[in-house]
């Protein structure tokens, strides 16, 4: 039994195998229905492994079952953008493939920690949850963690130095209204307004909200993989070894800026129960207008599903409906 | 330190990205489809943060870019279908390898160049020639990843870890690969001590045909993680000048008994590319196992000269 199972053999799938291997966190199991799909990129990685001197066995199944008792599952699944389309346009496909692998996820493994990667993100984050019964805390979404990191990036590369001593903070909806938080991002401490000019932050922050269609539309065939799988790698990583690393990720919030029934990124530390703590750094009434207007598109993206775990009876929890 | 990879296909784009991590130069990915290399360039960049490599990493279409390269990777070609032999490639890949050539030769002068196109060795002859490099400059990448997949089955088999497995082979790649399993040891205890011949043998033959068991599994499209990892490692050993003991396929002026043709054989790879062939002493059945597999080197450079014209 590995400790993580990846569902979706796509790019972001099979590389965030990869990364979780390159990291030495633990042993990966890939699912993907196209038989032989899986098994052949994980023996692809593993015959690198005399190379890479990995420390972890990733194996590849067809067959959703294998995933049992998995700590950790990743749902990498569904279609992908194509250029031009926006991630919202996503929902109505992918939203039947989260119906339908959520009750099966929640049964098999029913103390996991689930990551969402699948697009659009929130609403499907918040649409895993309701169907699955599982607790918030325990059904992450890949959103700011993502759009964090690319800023992070873009901070580095404008200022010149080196990645590792940037942090950035984006919240709110994986999508054009996402939140980035200018005050909150720092270089080794220092608050980036003391750094830049407003006007070369507004243009950063920019960036980074089109940054991946602009993936998307380069690529024209594929959408960006390697930095959401090294972001999946983080949490993978965060959750096994529980190190309560703070990412912005996405959860349905229960009372957090009077938000409710919506899903959306917010920092949170991750660890072994996954979000065992939810932080709410100060907002300006601009951000909040953006955060309960991207919660209303959420809620309403997944009004016609069943309620949230927290409104039903526990026992419900992991049924299959 | 640059290093330019041409190509950026799944295993040009893997390799640039395992060259990114070893933070050991900065790298151009160049492709002649418009937007690929710099839509892959663009993600690489947002997974940085991540994973902690600070080289710069370029996307293009323009061979500009690669202007005094220290190392050159062309992977550019089409990929092998199933069921697809390796010569039918043959043609298709010799025009882009030669053009590829051209623009290293007159941009990137004194760089090393690493070829992964198949035919491996074939193409690596093209480059040879287009380029007009010294011999030591142009190498192929077969046997490292030949010999990355001997060394999994093995520790899969035996159930150790891959790191304490080490491996050498010989001859072109694939289907044409001689192992020399005396060569071929774990923690340094000789392979045939650990396992009988049988199970080495069932070992071997599946390293064969290695390439081929990926394909037929992922149905559309091929290997790229270990080809990746591969053409890193031997880059690593250039820019590094580490001096490492690789299979490659290199330029023979006699050694192993052959001469003008590319086959794999041991060398040290440093930062003048081919440092040295090294020549071991070969067992009656691995001599004749090296002689098939350069008599089908030589057919395909036959095959080449049909394609090229008299220029071959």
């Amino acid at each position: 039994m590995a400790q993580v199972s990846i569902i979706g053999g796509g790019n972001v799938g099979a590389n965030a195998a990869f990364f979780i291997a390159e990291k030495g966190v633990t042993d990966v199991l890939l699912v993907d229905i196209q038989a032989g799909l899986s098994r052949g990129k994980m023996l692809d990685i593993m015959e690198a492994a005399p190379i890479r001197r990995y420390r972890n066995f990733l194996s590849g199944s067809d067959s959703l079952d294998d995933i049992k008792g998995s700590e950790f599952v990743v749902v990498a699944a569904g279609a992908i953008r194509s250029p031009g389309m926006r991630r919202e346009e996503l929902f109505t496909v992918n939203a039947s493939l989260i119906r339908s692998l959520a009750p099966e996820i929640a049964r098999l493994t029913p103390e996991s920690i689930v990551v969402v990667a699948t697009e659009p993100v929130d609403s499907l984050t918040a649409l895993f949850t309701r169907v699955s019964g599982m607790p918030r805390a325990r059904v992450l979404g890949l959103g700011g963690i993502l759009d964090s990191t690319r800023l992070r990036a873009l901070i580095a590369r404008e200022l010149g130095v080196s990645m590792e001593i940037v942090s950035a903070m984006v919240i709110g909806r994986h999508s054009d209204d996402m939140i980035c938080l200018p005050r909150y991002c720092s270089i080794a401490g220092v608050p980036l307004p003391l750094l830049l000019p407003p006007e070369k932050i507004a243009a950063l922050v920019e960036e980074t909200r089109t940054a991946g269609d602009l993936v998307v539309e380069l690529a024209k065939r594929s959408s960006a993989y390697y930095a959401p799988s090294a972001a999946i790698a983080e949490l993978a990583d965060s959750v096994h070894m529980n190190l309560n690393r703070v990412f912005s990720v996405s959860l349905i919030l229960e009372g957090e800026y009077d938000v409710t029934d919506a899903a959306l990124s917010l920092p949170a530390l991750i660890g072994s129960r996954g979000a065992a703590r939810v932080l709410t750094p100060e907002l300006t009434p601009h951000e909040l207008a953006i955060l309960h207007e991207s919660a209303r598109k959420v809620a309403a993206a997944v009004k016609g599903d069943p309620a949230p775990a927290s409104a039903r009876n526990v026992g419900s929890r992991g049924a299959t409906r | 330190m640059k290093v330019s990879v041409i190509g950026a296909g799944n295993v040009g784009a893997k390799a640039v990205y395992y060259i990114a991590e070893k933070n050991i130069a900065d790298i151009v990915m160049v492709d002649v489809v418009n937007g690929l290399a710099r839509s892959k360039a663009l993600d690489f960049l947002h997974a940085a943060p991540l994973r902690g490599y600070e080289v710069r990493i370029r996307g293009t279409t323009d061979f500009a870019e690669i202007e005094r390269s220290d190392v050159v990777v062309i992977t550019a070609g089409i990929a092998r279908k199933p069921g697809m032999d390796r010569m039918d490639l043959l043609k298709t890949n010799v025009g882009i390898a030669a053009q590829a050539a051209r623009e290293i030769a007159l941009r990137a002068p004194n760089a090393v160049v690493i070829v992964v196109t198949n035919p491996l060795d074939v193409i690596s002859m093209v480059v040879l020639r287009e380029t007009g490099f010294a011999l030591r400059k142009v190498v192929g990448m077969a046997g490292v990843l030949d010999s990355t997949r001997f060394r999994w089955f093995i520790a899969e088999k035996l159930g150790v870890w891959p790191g304490d497995v080490q491996a050498m082979v010989l001859g072109g790649h694939g289907d044409e690969m001689v192992p020399l399993t005396r060569y071929t040891s774990v923690g340094g205890i000789p392979l045939d001590q650990l396992l009988d011949t049988a199970g080495i043998e069932a070992l071997v033959k599946r390293t064969r045909t290695g390439g081929a068991e990926i394909v037929s599994l992922l149905k559309t499209g091929s290997a790229f993680y270990a080809p990746g990892a591969s053409v890193a490692k031997m880059v690593e050993a250039v820019i590094k000048d580490e001096r490492r003991l690789f299979p490659a396929s290199a330029y023979l002026r006699g050694e192993y008994g052959f001469r003008d043709i590319y086959l794999g054989v041991p060398v040290v790879m440093g930062r003048n590319g081919v440092e040295r062939v090294v020549e071991l002493p070969l067992a009656d059945s691995e001599r004749k196992a090296l002689d098939a597999s350069a008599e089908a080197v030589r057919r395909g450079l036959a095959e080449l000269s049909t394609v090229m014209g008299e220029k071959a």
